[in-house]
């Protein structure tokens, strides 16, 4: 049986703090090695993502630029960009029904089982949305 | 005048056993039964429904995701199906600091499913439905909530938790 157009998906594969995520190709724009620099609009992955207290070290920080609708660009540290890679869209599975508000909340949409690993796929543009929204209700005093 | 024949003592115990047996008869086939899983956690004896058990998994590595609270540790993967664990010790009171080996028993109730880490399987019991008691009124602790009665097993009480006042209990 032949796969629909569209049925993969090109993945970023990395790692923050010894666990698995991928994000959609699509969403990046440009990866670069971090340098140290500060920005308040530069963003620790583990931050993002709902690590909390968890203490994270980073072994090769990347700055993976998100592709946004907005001006300003969104850029988030991620530890150790390990591979690219295409995987079929049935391939990915469902966060358990208990689970799934508080994944997709952080940003975290679906899993991939690689290599006897889980892979936690992360849609950045999800998070961007809900940080630039959370921002602009703070700014109106919602 | 015929001999008033005694019956025998053999006879007497013969029917007071048959007499027995078939009271036992009777009461095996109008009393309702349910299967019930005892296990072990932190030292203490629980049991669920059987019903509600789908299966009891060895040991196995629970993936870590960030942003969960700390009572659910994380996903497993079961035969390609991936799955929720919940650690159960964060809603009976219990130590947190073991970190050996668990068993997971995989609990289905409606549309709540989730592995359930638990130390050991204890026993797999049939009991009348009837010998399960309502839960002590003066029973205290954060295991109350989870609490649906006691069986006597073994000489000993074991208290029989309700998985869905388990999944009651988390909301994300």
């Amino acid at each position: 049986m032949s796969e629909q157009p569209g049925a993969y998906l090109n993945l970023f594969l990395f790692s923050v703090g010894g666990v698995n995520f991928a994000v959609d190709a699509e969403q990046a724009e440009g990866m670069v090695p971090y340098a140290g620099e500060e920005d308040p609009d530069l963003f620790w992955a583990h931050e993002e993502l709902g690590f909390g207290t968890t203490p994270v070290s980073y072994r090769t920080p990347t700055i993976i630029t998100i592709r946004t609708a907005g001006a300003q660009p969104y850029r988030v540290i991620i530890d150790a960009m390990e591979d690219i890679a295409e995987f079929s869209r049935n391939d990915i599975r469902l966060f358990p029904g208990l689970l799934e508000p508080a994944a997709l909340r952080n940003g975290m949409w679906g899993i991939l089982l690689r290599e006897g690993s889980l892979v936690l796929l992360v849609d950045f543009q999800r998070l961007i949305q809900k940080k630039r929204s959370h921002f602009s209700d703070t700014r109106q005093g919602r | 005048m015929e001999p008033v024949h005694e019956q025998l003592k053999s006879d007497q115990i013969l029917d007071e056993l048959k007499r027995r047996q078939r009271t036992k008869d009777v009461v095996d086939v109008e009393e309702e039964r349910v299967k019930i899983v005892i296990f072990s956690s932190g030292g203490h004896r629980y049991a669920f429904y059987g019903n509600d058990i789908r299966e009891i998994l060895p040991s196995c590595e629970i993936s870590w995701v960030p942003c969960l609270p700390e009572y659910l540790p994380g996903l497993i993967n079961v035969r390609g199906d991936i799955e929720s664990v919940i650690d159960i010790r964060h809603f009976l009171g219990e130590e947190l600091n073991s970190k050996g080996k668990h068993l997971i028993a995989m609990a289905v109730k409606g549309d709540f499913h989730s592995g359930i880490m638990i130390d050991s399987i204890e026993d797999v019991v049939d009991v009348p439905v009837n010998t399960i008691h309502k839960p002590l009124a003066t029973l205290s602790g954060v295991a109350r909530d989870l609490v649906i009665g006691e069986i006597e097993c073994a000489g000993a009480m074991v208290t029989l938790l309700d998985v869905e006042k388990l999944a009651a209990k988390i909301s994300l």
